[in-house]
């Protein structure tokens, strides 16, 4: 069985916890996460995800219910450093993360605090700048990087420090097309190298690439499964605010027009496979 | 009318450098050209870097042009010291990015409302106008006014900064990236609103994006910019139809668009580049069924 790397069991939590009748931001969280996993977490503004996502690493504490990280209690203080060390975090907003004046100095900024000795520091320096493709920038100064090689500047400091799960809170929101595809390409090596990824995103197109796909909705999960199971069910997800990816979206209408037509396609490549397919069967029926 | 009277922009090989003269000397412009009709809906994109932010500041007189360039917005020179730019100010409504950042007061509805207090506005007016701004970008009036603002998700934020923008009912409205990170289908939603809003009232307006999709419907027109200059202009069903030229611009087509051109490799003509999903629908079931 796949091991269980953080759990969250029966989590409200509220930003008002006095109040008399407190705004539940999460609303009785029940989840294990698997080490190794590419989990996707998605939902509308307001349905809770960063708040989930500030549960993994002790950022917030439960108002009610706990959180177990590698079997250690957020609740415990004595096992933040623990706690941080295992879950890394990337934000939306890159230059708020970023500290030092040379990108390798930035991305030495966590180990070196944690007293990693100088050689073992420049290996994790090197290593993390490699995952992320940014060698060649490690002595220009961030301010000067466009924003997809910033985010990953962010990126390689947060795997400098060797969590074993990153979360990503929409860290692509902010970037242009190829920033997204950049960043996307450096997650994507370091899961197949084995780092867990929770990525909050509310891009559709990227949570098609993850194992496993969790919709929240007013702080509780409304739907989970494979990306296929969950993005076909277009008229659920719009209950919920979101949209399928869009061709998703597209197969579910063709569906509707032809029952035969597959209501679970995901990519413009098996879409387009399919439409040439059953072009190319009615040309030899007809022909 | 005069011709001049009805463009809201007129601009003539602008350019723009920062840090003009250092060592950190950065080129922006490189002798950008464009007009906008007044009334218009317009796309400026390009990748992060492009240009886009610096050259929509010369519309509102942030930043003023200089020789060669000529930036004349409707009909004033900028280039012109004596302007009244505070007067213009007043018509051209700018949301930048992250307009999170422009929040101060501790309730929302303070928040939307200062701008109209300052213009000194009636308090019923006033009133009316902050729900109405507030109905536009998609926040229920009775549910956000007394919120505090910092208790709000980034994405309602987003839209409280929109709110107070919207409320004083300019006649052209600049959105830089003002809507990234609000969720998607918010966003189109805001946009669509926007959008009708904009037609009803004649409202001219120049939305500044990296993201294609999310601009495809709502624009008659699109400008891409890449390294301070424009490389394209078109509509966005014109652009559409080249994806490997937009690619080398940093920039993606809607997967819709980009169906159409993964067909046409495997053998299958499609009878035009579809925009929207409802289109492609369309278009798919045509050709099973021709």
């Amino acid at each position: 069985m796949e091991r269980v790397i953080i759990r969250a069991q029966d989590v409200y939590y509220s930003y008002e916890p006095g109040a008399a009748q407190p705004a539940w931001a999460l609303n009785g969280i029940d989840l294990e996460v698997y080490a190794g996993e590419y989990l996707a977490i998605v939902g509308h503004n307001g349905s809770g995800k960063s708040t989930l996502a500030r549960h993994f690493n002790a950022l917030l504490t439960p108002s009610r219910g706990e959180v177990w990280v590698n079997g250690l209690n957020t609740r415990d203080a004595r096992h933040r450093l623990a706690i941080r060390s295992t879950v890394g975090m990337v934000f939306q907003v890159p230059d708020n993360q970023i500290v030092a004046t040379l990108v390798e100095e930035d991305v030495a900024f966590g180990p070196a605090n944690l007293g990693v000795p100088a050689d073992e520091l420049k290996r994790r320096v090197d290593w993390a700048l490699q995952v992320v493709g940014m060698q060649k920038f490690r002595r220009q100064a961030p301010h000067l990087l466009s924003a997809g090689q910033k985010q990953r500047v962010a990126i390689a400091g947060a795997i400098a420090l060797q969590p074993q799960v990153l979360v990503l809170d929409e860290s692509t929101s902010m970037l242009d097309p190829a920033g997204q595809e950049e960043v996307l390409d450096a997650v994507r090596r370091l899961n197949q190298a084995g780092t867990t990824i929770i990525a909050i995103t509310h891009f559709m197109h990227e949570a098609v690439k993850a194992d496993r796909v969790l919709v929240l909705e007013n702080g509780r999960i409304a739907m989970q499964g494979s990306p296929r199971q969950v993005f076909s069910q277009r008229d659920r997800l719009r209950e919920l605010q979101l949209d399928a990816p869009p061709m998703a979206d597209l197969a579910a209408r063709l569906h509707a027009r032809q029952p035969s037509f597959p209501p679970d396609l995901l990519t413009v490549e098996e879409m387009a496979l399919e439409i040439s397919r059953r072009v190319g069967r009615r040309r030899e029926a007809g022909g | 009318m005069d011709e001049r009277q009805r463009l809201f922009a007129q601009v003539n090989d602008l350019h723009h450098t920062y840090l003009r003269g250092t060592p950190l000397e950065t080129v922006a412009l490189r002798g950008v050209s464009m007009q906008i009709r007044t009334g218009e809906a317009v796309g400026i994109i390009g990748r992060t870097g492009a240009g886009k932010s610096t050259l929509i500041q010369h519309f509102n007189g942030l930043l003023r042009p200089r020789q060669p360039g000529r930036v004349i917005i409707e009909g004033q020179d900028m280039s012109d010291p004596t302007l009244d730019v505070r007067a213009l100010r007043q018509r051209v409504g700018l949301v930048f990015q992250r307009p999170e950042q422009q929040l101060f007061e501790r309730l929302v509805g303070d928040d939307i409302a200062f701008g109209l207090k300052q213009l000194g506005l009636p308090a019923d007016e006033r009133r009316a106008r902050v729900r109405w701004a507030m109905e536009l970008v998609g926040l229920d009036f009775d549910r956000f006014r007394n919120r505090f603002t910092f208790s709000l998700s980034g994405g309602e934020m987003r839209r409280v900064a929109l709110a107070g923008v919207l409320a004083l009912r300019p006649r052209v409205l600049i959105l830089d990236e003002a809507t990234s990170g609000i969720d998607p289908r918010g966003r189109r939603e805001l946009l669509t609103h926007i959008a009708e809003w904009r037609q009803q009232s004649e409202v001219t307006l120049i939305i500044v994006s990296t993201n294609m999709d999310e601009i495809a419907e709502l624009v008659e027109r699109i400008y891409v910019l890449d390294d301070g200059r424009v490389v394209l202009c078109g509509t966005p069903r014109q652009l559409f139809a080249d994806p490997v030229v937009l690619r080398q611009y940093g920039l993606k087509v809607p997967q819709v668009s980009a169906l159409v051109h993964r067909l046409s490799e495997l053998g299958v003509t499609m009878p035009r580049v579809p925009i929207t999903i409802a289109e492609a629908a369309d278009d798919v079931w045509t050709i099973l069924n021709s």
